[in-house]
């Protein structure tokens, strides 16, 4: 067992358990979009970050991947890290402005306005969906492609993958549910899942009996009205 | 060659690689005649192995292959003198060769001779050196790691044997204990030469507690991505099996009995001698299973990286050697606990390795004694940008950034100053030459906003932005991101599009915090080492150069002309009016004579002045001169289209009607002329009041008239006067005028343009003796009273314009013999434009540099000599200049019978302004106290601008000055805001480029006649001559018409052109 002392409380936890859970256990919370209980950790979105060590090797490390330690102090709201995660969020609002969860998240760390030239885009390259296809549904059907900007998420060359079942995971471990079905070429999609389950696999009170995709696509409308000329087909049959 | 006759089994101990090295060593010949060739990557490239194919001929058609030796080696690091040949035992180092020089070298080799012309000359000095060590470049060096590679031929083991490879690891095979191994290296305080410094020995400790039962591996980070650095590729060239020896010790320290060398794919070289040397070290059984018969096992393979810069971060390297996506993971764990397949795995740079052996070989002690007390031993650097001698560079640590710029840089290029040094590659950071003093190691370097990284140097000058060097950098780091981490991949990317947009002159000032603070959030919020270091560039240079920053933003210039956007033409932009350059050049080339006089004219109401007297900062920033060639002679193209296009062509734009308003000028030289003459164009009656009794200020007083016929001049001036332009000649202010009283006469505005008369004393004793003239007085009582007050032997002390005018004033007056000045530096930094100093050697003027003087002597009838001290260059000030410094001993009298001080004048304002009190503030030395940007004193309604607020400068500033001032005063007689957004010069109007068969063309810059110096020396007739019309049109079609990458053809007159073309 590991003792540790998270915003000056003293814990004690399993060898193994990371800050994350640590400081959730004690019930500091800690805004996150790369992760999920049952996937392994990933530190991709870097909204989780919390100081730890002391002065004056203080420094900002992912809770979400970071093991606690014997006799560590974390902190988990200093002003700096409170300022990186600004910052974070300023940058997400930036690139996916449309997305209900990050403008919540924004929102409630008084994120107000974002600095930068604006974007559309729809994934903020997470990695959720890749480690569940490959991790929980053991198809590895989807990873990442190309480097830096040009990093995506799909099959290789785009092509529908043999190994996809259309399970609808990938859409539904989405933190910013900004996966689009692209139900009429289905050659092109990641998922397609719509096309193919009945009813999906997404829980149905939440969605009515229609997921996000079906008619009408929430997140396509929103698209139109932001005039982004890249527009994904969607659930128009004609 | 040697060597490779020996047929040796596979060695199978200790005793017979002993055995081998003594055979070696003993069948060696002293002194024996070798010529050495680098064959490293970049001597490749200049064709050194045509070099080496001509050594191997000649020595066979001769039948000296057993009297010369020829040794073929890795890269000795002076990469610019490709390719060469250094010859043993002379150590003549011969440079940029071609192969028909060979055999005269091998010939002087045998016959111990030089061949003069062939050795390496020092640019700048010419100074030629016989012996390669006394060449600054390598002197000045500590060379451990570097020496060898001149030493061995990195694809001959027994070469290598008996150079002293793999005594450490006979050394250890003696005494195989990884604690005694550890501890050495701990002792010798090594830190990792990949950039972060963390101690190797603790590293390698770490590493061998792992528990190891699946295995460990120990690797050696080659994958060297860095812009301009390549020490890792040029150890693994030139002597790979010091890798090799350094990685088989590390593998028995840690117990690991596999190694790899990650090595970048560019490295082709680097990765065939890796090849050749793991072959031959296996082959002889220094490598592989039960070394040397010692039962201990160690094998290395060759990873090749397929070209990601991230592939060189360590968790990015273990993820590629394991065959994925060369992305990062996050630590913890850290590799040495969980490395590739998740076994322990010890990762050093190239040249830790390489340092291992030494260590192991020399002790300890001997290594930790080099370098600083937390830094030890020598550090790589590879030295690369705007300096004299770029190359690599092996230097203890803490040794100065100043040492390596200058002493083994050799210092700036030509006509340049340095700025600043970038060290640690991308990541790293700007260090300015205010902090060259800065000791280069680990820990100074990150205090300073740098980090050592591997070692990349990049020297960078005037002129290189900084704003354009972030942004290079960080587009760099975009593209190279992987683009695992949000903060990363985003955070670059927003950071290069801020700097793109202040490049652009896009940005607003809030956009350097958002900068600034997104920075900050990168660094402390990625997941790499990449991404962590990432924001370096922009923080060091946010930190050392936010006037750069700002002048893009707020002046929406770029000082160094580099960011296209904001310069357009940079002759236009140079020029302190803004005068279009390119356009009338442009009409030039076309015979288009009077649409040029225009282009000029419009902007510059002084043209046959400046025709003749400009300092032509258009020229410096030529971009036909700064891409190397000669820039466009463009003052001269000036010169030829004023004497050859009558004034009248141009007629400003005039008011109709005056306003009713009246302004003051006080001063009549080029500043106050041109204020009077744009207020008056805008219907403002301008009185302009002087002291002396003809216009033209410094003009008329200070400049010669062989260099400005006072014809020229006066002409001008006379165009530029009109009805609402009223001259009060003879009128001082103080005695005859006050500011208060020109306010009580109805004069709505003032504006100040006393200029800068008052000549600066030398305050030496026996200064005020007669025969003994400030520069001004001199002038002055020649140029405007015709009084000629030299005679005999004339010394004139000083190294600025006004000096050189007076000596070449001097040296035309009747009684005069002889001129000479003195300057206490050498003629280099002499402030006098280098065209008048030529002119005036040329007539005879001599040039006594390195002199200061101590006193002047004197008779009761005057002044007979002046006593000087010789100066030798001392130290480096911040700028890099070595100051003058006095030598005890060595004052000496010269004989004089006039003295001519010219050491600078400033502005004579004292007792004008009462300290303040009326508003009008002067600075300590007299200058005028002004709002730069809009040239407002203390007082509303006065104005201030030209010399009396820069001190003595160009005539060009002056009329910017008087420009720029007349809209201030325009502005602020109808009540608007003085100071407006600043906007870029970019060049708007297009100008057809001239047709082939219009041109007249030449290649060099043209030649600007002169009257020979017998006609000219005793008299005023103007020494320059215009161009010939062919001339000038064949000299104007050289311009590499910057502009017309701004402007477009006019649609409707290209299309009006068409058709009416269409109907002929």
């Amino acid at each position: 067992m590991i003792t540790l002392s998270i915003n000056g409380l003293p814990l004690t936890v399993e060898k193994g358990t990371t800050l994350l859970e640590a400081a959730q256990f004690l019930g500091f919370p800690i805004p996150t979009l790369c992760h999920m209980e049952g996937l392994t950790p990933y530190g991709a979105c870097r909204l989780c970050v919390v100081e730890i060590g002391a002065k004056p090797a203080l420094k900002l490390v992912t809770s979400c991947t970071y093991p606690a330690e014997e006799g560590l102090k974390v902190r988990t709201a200093t002003t700096r890290v409170v300022r990186a995660r600004k910052m974070v969020l300023e940058l997400l609002l930036a690139s996916c402005p449309q997305s209900k969860t990050i403008q919540d998240l924004a929102s409630s760390h008084q994120v107000r306005q974002q600095r930068f030239r604006q974007e559309y885009e729809d994934c903020i390259l997470c990695g959720r969906c890749v480690r569940m296809c490959e991790e929980q549904m053991m198809a590895k059907a989807i990873g990442f492609r190309g480097r830096g900007g040009s990093r995506s998420i799909g099959t290789p060359f785009d092509i529908a993958s043999e190994t996809c079942r259309r399970c609808g995971g990938c859409i539904y471990v989405c933190p910013v549910c900004e996966l689009r079905c692209t139900y009429n070429e289905p050659e092109k999609a990641i998922c397609g899942g719509c096309a193919n389950l009945s009813p999906p696999c997404i829980d149905q009170g939440q969605f009515d009996d229609m997921m996000c995709y079906m008619d009408p696509c929430v997140a396509c409308e929103i698209k139109e009205k932001t005039n982004v000329k890249e527009l994904i087909p969607c659930n128009s049959p004609e | 060659m040697s060597g490779e006759g020996f047929e040796m089994p596979k060695l199978s101990s200790l005793a017979s690689l002993q055995e081998l090295r003594k055979r070696m060593i003993a069948g060696r010949v002293a002194d024996k005649p070798t010529i050495v060739v680098c064959a490293g990557t970049a001597c490749q490239a200049s064709e050194s192995n045509r070099i080496i194919r001509s050594v191997k001929r000649y020595l066979l058609l001769k039948d000296l292959v057993e009297v010369v030796d020829l040794r073929v080696t890795g890269c000795h690091g002076f990469c610019e003198m490709g390719p060469f040949i250094l010859t043993e035992p002379q150590r003549a180092f011969y440079t940029k060769l071609h192969h028909y020089q060979v055999p005269r070298i091998i010939d002087a080799v045998l016959a111990d001779e030089y061949i003069e012309e062939l050795l390496y000359q020092e640019p700048g000095s010419g100074k030629r050196y016989y012996d390669y060590s006394e060449i600054p470049f390598f002197k000045e060096q500590q060379r451990t790691l570097l020496s060898k590679n001149q030493q061995v031929d990195p694809i001959r083991l027994f070469n290598n044997i008996s150079n002293g490879g793999y005594l450490a690891l006979e050394k250890v095979l003696a005494n195989p204990d990884p604690a005694w191994i550890i501890e050495e290296i701990k002792r010798s305080r090594l830190r990792g030469r990949g950039g972060a410094g963390f101690l190797t020995g603790q590293k390698w400790e770490l590493a061998r507690k792992q528990d190891g039962s699946s295995g460990k591996f120990v690797v050696c980070n080659a994958d060297e991505g860095d812009p301009g650095a390549y020490m890792d590729r040029s150890i693994l060239e030139g002597n790979p099996h010091s890798i090799i020896e350094g990685m088989i010790l590390g593998g028995i320290a840690i117990g690991a009995s596999e190694g790899f060398v990650f090595v970048r794919h560019e490295y082709p070289l680097a990765i065939k001698n890796t090849l050749i040397g793991l072959r031959l070290a296996r082959e002889y059984g220094l490598l592989g299973t039960n070394i040397l018969g010692s039962g201990i096992n160690f094998d290395i393979s060759i990873v090749k990286s397929a070209g990601a810069f991230v592939c060189g971060e360590e968790t990015a390297l273990i993820k590629t050697i394991e065959g994925f996506i060369g992305e990062p993971e996050q630590r913890p764990p850290y590799p040495i606990e969980k490395g590739i397949f998740g076994r322990p795995t010890c990762i050093n740079n190239v040249e830790t390795w390489a340092n291992v052996p030494i260590i192991i070989q020399d002790g300890a002690e001997k290594f930790s004694k080099i370098g600083t007390p937390t830094s030890t031993g020598t550090k790589v650097f590879s030295l690369v940008g705007k300096i004299r001698n770029t190359g690599l560079v092996e230097v203890p640590m803490g040794t100065s950034i100043k040492k390596i710029v200058y002493d083994i840089g050799g210092g700036p290029q030509d006509g340049c100053s340095i700025k600043a040094v970038q060290i640690g590659g991308p990541s790293g950071g700007c260090i300015p030459y205010w902090r060259f003093d800065l000791p280069i190691d680990f820990d100074s370097l990150t205090d300073a906003g740098a980090i050592m990284g591997s070692g990349g140097m990049i020297v960078m000058d005037e002129e290189t932005c900084m704003v354009d060097v972030a942004k290079y950098f960080m587009g760099f780091l975009k593209d190279e991101s992987c683009g695992k981490c949000f903060t990363c991949r985003k955070g670059t990317q927003r950071m290069y599009e801020i700097l793109d947009d202040i490049s652009r002159g896009e940005a607003t000032l809030d956009k350097l915090d958002l900068l600034k603070e997104l920075a900050l959030a990168v660094k402390d919020t990625t997941m790499c080492g990449l991404g962590q270091s990432a924001p370096n560039p922009v923080l060091s240079t946010l930190r050392y150069f936010l006037d750069e920053y700002r002048s893009h933003i707020v002046d929406k210039r770029c000082n160094a002309f580099v960011c296209k956007d904001l310069v357009g033409a940079p002759c236009q932009s140079a020029c302190p009016v803004g005068t279009e350059v390119w356009r009338y050049v442009a009409h030039i080339a076309k015979g288009e004579y009077e649409e040029a006089y225009c282009a000029i004219r419009e902007s510059n109401p002084f043209p046959s002045v400046c025709a003749r007297v400009c300092d032509h900062e258009c020229e410096q920033r030529c971009r036909l001169g700064t891409t190397g060639q000669d820039p466009l002679a463009i003052r001269a193209l000036k010169r030829f289209v004023t004497d050859n296009v009558d004034p009248g062509v141009f007629q400003p734009k005039k008011a109709k009607v005056p306003n009713g308003k009246k302004v003051a000028v006080v001063g009549a030289g080029p500043a106050g002329l041109t204020a009077a003459h744009c207020l008056s164009l805008e219907g403002y009656a301008v009185t302009v009041f002087d002291a002396n009794s003809e216009p033209g200020g410094m003009l008329t007083l200070g400049i010669p008239s062989f260099r400005l016929p006072r014809d020229v001049l006066r002409k001008e001036i006379a165009a530029l006067l009109d009805e609402n332009i009223t001259l009060k000649m003879n009128t001082v202010l103080g005695r005859d005028i006050s500011i208060d009283q020109l306010f009580d006469n109805g004069f709505h505005a003032v504006f100040l343009a006393l200029g800068s008369l008052k000549s600066r004393r030398l305050n030496v004793d026996g200064e005020d003796t007669e025969g003994v003239y400030s520069s001004m007085d001199f002038l002055r009582q020649f140029n405007t009273n015709g009084r000629s007050l030299a005679k005999g032997h004339v010394g004139v002390i000083g190294g600025g314009n006004s000096a050189v005018d007076a000596a070449r004033i001097a040296l035309r007056q009747k009684d005069v013999e002889k001129v000479t000045i003195l300057y206490r530096r050498t003629r280099q930094e002499m402030p006098a434009f280098a065209e008048e100093i030529d002119a005036a050697v040329a007539e005879g003027v001599t040039l006594e540099t390195l002199l200061s003087p101590v006193q002047v002597h004197s008779n009761t009838v005057g002044v007979t000599g002046v006593e000087s001290i010789r100066n030798e260059l001392g130290d480096r000030d911040d700028s890099g200049r070595r100051r003058p410094v006095p030598v005890p001993g060595t004052e000496h009298t010269i004989k004089l019978d006039t003295l001519i001080v010219a050491v600078g004048e400033k502005p004579d304002t004292s007792n004008l302004f009462g300290n303040g009190a009326s508003g009008v503030e002067t600075a300590e030395w007299g200058a005028l106290k002004i709002d730069t940007h809009t040239l407002a004193t203390g007082r509303p309604g006065v104005f201030a601008g030209g010399d009396v607020v820069t001190g003595p400068n160009t005539v060009v500033d002056a009329i910017a000055a008087g420009k720029k001032v007349a809209v201030m005063i325009d502005r602020y007689l109808r009540g608007e805001v003085l100071r407006q957004p600043a906007r870029s010069s970019r060049p708007t109007v297009f100008v057809e480029p001239a047709a082939r068969d219009q041109l007249v063309s030449s290649n060099s810059r043209t030649k600007v006649p002169h009257v020979a110096v017998s006609d000219r020396t005793r008299s005023f007739v103007e020494v320059e001559k215009a161009l010939s019309a062919e001339a000038a049109r064949a000299e104007a079609a050289n311009c590499l018409r910057c502009d017309l990458e701004f402007t477009k053809p006019d649609s409707k007159a290209a299309l009006l052109k068409h058709s009416s073309g269409g109907q002929a």
